[in-house]
């Protein structure tokens, strides 16, 4: 008996060691699914190129794994405002859509989970996540708050030069400019005649005013929006110089560009009206598809020009994170979801639909960028990048409101950029004194 | 004759109008206004607390709210006397006598303004008013106005929401002073005619009389729609360029679920309240008087 149950037991110790070494080799995404087939995931998608090329590709996710994804659509101006409104009241979402100046917010709030709890499940984590084939400075923008990676690299930008081979080449010009001197001085007066323009810069009264405009010209010139006690920054002599120049550079824009957004100013580079855009990659897609652009076969990308202070390009972009508020089972299988849509193995295909992975291996094919011409500016950007280019801190939604109101009125003209950023800097520092940045309760934490 | 009729019937007929005004007007209101006394800011909803007057105080030396309120009072102190004069003028074109198919489909075709959704108003504008390809450049480019800014320009975007608001809301005014004219007594009117060719003199001694409670009627509610106008500036303009066009709704949209700060909106939402309903005293009081 006593052999009897010797042999048993070491063969029960065998079998579940050799099966859980099988089990850990064998990981797959259908097994690991398997308890949560029949899962509703909630998140919210953006209209952009990128969430449009995974929603393409969920199909084989949804008959692998048996998990069904909601997408709820909303343009990015709502995004924010429906997720803070759904986590607040305990809704539906699952999982939370993060742009990288929503993470403070997110992470201080407790809506969303830390990767950790499911990286560190062996039934959950695939072997081959791999987290350091992630671009550090995107995960640790994008996902990444106090030290805690909450959510992994979905929809990542940077900023690029767009321009019009043949509209400078007929200007007399070989290349895009290096700098944004060069830009304003010299290509700026030879692009702009005949009802064209040397360059747009999106600058609408959302968003788009405080991270592509006001923020893309403080940080070349060496500014910033706080200095490392948190107090305003603006008036410094770097600052102003950026402002500056935005005011300056207005000349070689297009009429009314406080009104233009993304789609304006890429329209306008589409249509052959503008020669130089400075805007995400994201939109690369739409820039070279002959269907929504009449340039498409004079488009080429550069990294955007630098300034004294370097070339600091705008950062932006997306992570998903799982949601705190969703159910055992549904923070399981969205994990799962997000973990396959950022992963190494979907990045090839997830690039050629028109998304922008953040894996380095999903750049390392040297001919690859002979077919998407942007990637080589891209990477660039991403080991220059500046990771607070605006502020991640809880606090953003309500200074991108100030930035957004007096970096308008800086373009309109209706007052001078030192004005501007007296008044910017005082309503910046009352935001963050009430938040007790500067009584010690809170950390200077970006 | 209110002693035939029983507590429980008075009930029955009142009651669930009641209920319903109780739970959809007056519970959001309470809650407002408590939201309104405390620290309110969805993001930060572990600091919850009671501030009293602070959000009010805030909201009235803040130069921002007056602005945003000032340009609403603009815009309804030029939008209204065109609605008006404009809606009188249609509403007395179709009060006279003759040619009533024409005037039938004249009254038709008066809703489809008015039945058109605020949303769907801007976005037209939005394509109508483009710069480069809209409608109305094409239509100005014969007499040189082809390449006006109207979207990124601050009074261009004035005066196209003034513009808009106008196309939809005259004839709502038109239709509700037909309404008036059609209850003057036929032979008051006709015996006014024979005393006098002048339309003038009509207008002024026999039909205002019978148009004033429609006229305070429009005053009321087009005061209001225009206090609380919002669909149709944030889907053409979002208020912009600057803030040019960001009239005290949006403004109040823009505080509450841009930053967040639910407080302060509601005391600016309290405050505006407050407003229309002292503006609506005053008309009552100045302009209703009874036929």
């Amino acid at each position: 008996m006593k052999i009897r149950d010797l042999l048993g037991s070491t063969a029960l110790a065998l079998g579940l060691a050799f099966g859980s070494v099988s089990g850990a080799s064998a990981w797959s995404l259908k097994e690991a699914a398997a308890p949560y087939a029949g899962t509703t995931v909630d998140v919210v998608f953006l209209l952009r190129p990128g969430y449009e090329a995974i929603e393409a590709m969920l199909p084989e996710f949804e008959e692998e794994t048996g998990i069904k994804i909601n997408i709820i659509k909303h343009p990015y101006e709502n995004a924010l405002g429906e997720q803070v409104r759904d986590f607040v009241a305990g809704g539906d979402l699952d999982i939370a859509l993060i742009d990288l100046v929503w993470i403070g917010n997110f992470a201080e709030n407790e809506w969303i989970v830390p990767i950790s709890k499911f990286t560190s499940d062996p039934a959950l984590a695939d072997p081959d996540l791999d987290m350091d084939d992630f671009f550090p400075l995107v995960l640790n923008a994008f996902g990444g708050w106090n030290g805690e990676i909450y959510g992994l690299p979905f929809d990542n930008y940077s900023g690029l030069l767009f321009y019009n081979t043949c509209m400078l080449e007929e200007a007399g010009f070989d290349g895009p400019p290096e700098t944004w001197a060069d830009l304003k001085d010299v290509y700026g007066p030879a692009l702009t005649k005949d009802g064209k323009y040397a360059y747009a810069l999106q600058s609408k009264r959302n968003e788009t005013q405080s991270a592509d405009s006001f923020a893309r010209v403080l940080w070349p010139f060496g500014g910033s929006f706080l200095d490392e006690n948190f107090r305003s920054n603006l008036l410094s002599e770097e600052s102003q110089a950026g402002l500056q120049f935005r005011q300056d550079l207005m000349q070689y824009m297009p009429d009314g560009i406080v009104a233009y957004d993304h789609a304006e100013t890429v329209n306008a580079f589409g249509q052959g009206d503008v020669a130089m855009i400075t805007e995400w990659s994201a939109f690369y897609s739409t820039v070279v598809n002959p269907e929504t652009s009449k340039v498409a076969d004079c488009v080429a990308i550069a990294p955007e020009p630098m300034g004294p202070a370097g070339r600091k390009p705008a950062l932006g972009g997306f992570s998903l994170a799982v949601a705190a508020q969703a159910d055992d089972a549904e923070q399981a299988a969205g994990y799962l979801f997000i973990q396959w849509a950022t992963s190494k193995a979907n990045a090839g295909e997830y690039l050629e639909r028109g998304g922008v992975p953040a894996r380095q291996s999903a750049y390392a094919d040297p001919a690859l960028a002979e077919t998407y011409t942007f990637i080589p500016a891209l990477v660039e950007s991403w080991q220059d990048g500046v990771p607070e280019f605006r502020p991640r801190f809880a606090e953003w939604p309500e200074i991108t409101e100030i930035v957004q109101e007096w970096g308008t009125k800086i373009m309109l003209g209706e007052v001078s950029t030192v004005e501007g950023a007296e008044e910017l800097g005082t309503r910046m520092e009352a935001v963050l004194e009430d938040a007790g940045y500067y009584s010690g309760d809170k950390p200077l934490a970006q | 004759m209110r002693g035939k009729v029983s507590r429980k019937t008075i009930f029955a007929f009142l009651g669930p109008s009641v209920i319903a005004l109780a739970l959809i007007g007056i519970a959001p209101l309470l809650y407002a206004l408590w939201t309104s006394l405390h620290f309110f800011n969805l993001t930060k909803l572990r600091r919850v607390k009671f501030i009293g007057l602070e959000n009010y105080g805030e909201v009235l030396t803040d130069g921002a709210f007056w602005q945003a309120m000032g340009r609403t009072f603009y815009l309804l102190a030029l939008s209204l006397p065109l609605q008006l004069a404009l809606g009188m003028g249609i509403a007395l074109i179709l009060h006279k006598p003759g040619l009533t198919l024409l005037k039938t489909l004249a009254r038709l075709s008066l809703v489809l303004p008015m039945a058109t959704t605020y949303a769907v108003v801007g976005l037209l504008g939005q394509v109508m008013f483009n710069q480069k390809f809209g409608v109305i450049n094409q239509f100005l480019s014969p007499f040189g106005g082809g390449s006006i800014n109207w979207i990124g320009d601050s009074s261009n975007a004035f005066i196209m929401i003034v513009f808009w608001d106008v196309w939809q809301w005259t004839p709502f005014v038109a239709l509700v002073l037909l309404a008036g004219l059609t209850m003057v007594p036929g032979e008051v009117e006709e015996a006014a005619r024979l005393e006098t060719k002048r339309w003038w003199t009509i207008l002024r001694y026999v039909q205002l009389p019978f148009l004033m409670p429609g006229l305070v009627a429009v005053l009321i509610l087009r005061t209001a729609d225009t206090l609380k106008l919002f669909d149709m500036v944030f889907t053409l303009t979002r208020g912009g360029p600057g803030s040019s066009t960001e009239l005290i709704s949006l403004m109040i949209q823009r505080v509450g679920f841009r930053a967040f700060d639910q407080g302060l909106a509601s005391a600016q939402a309290i405050i505006l309240l407050i407003i229309t309903i002292i503006l609506a005293q005053i008309y009552i009081r100045v302009f209703y008087r009874e036929v």
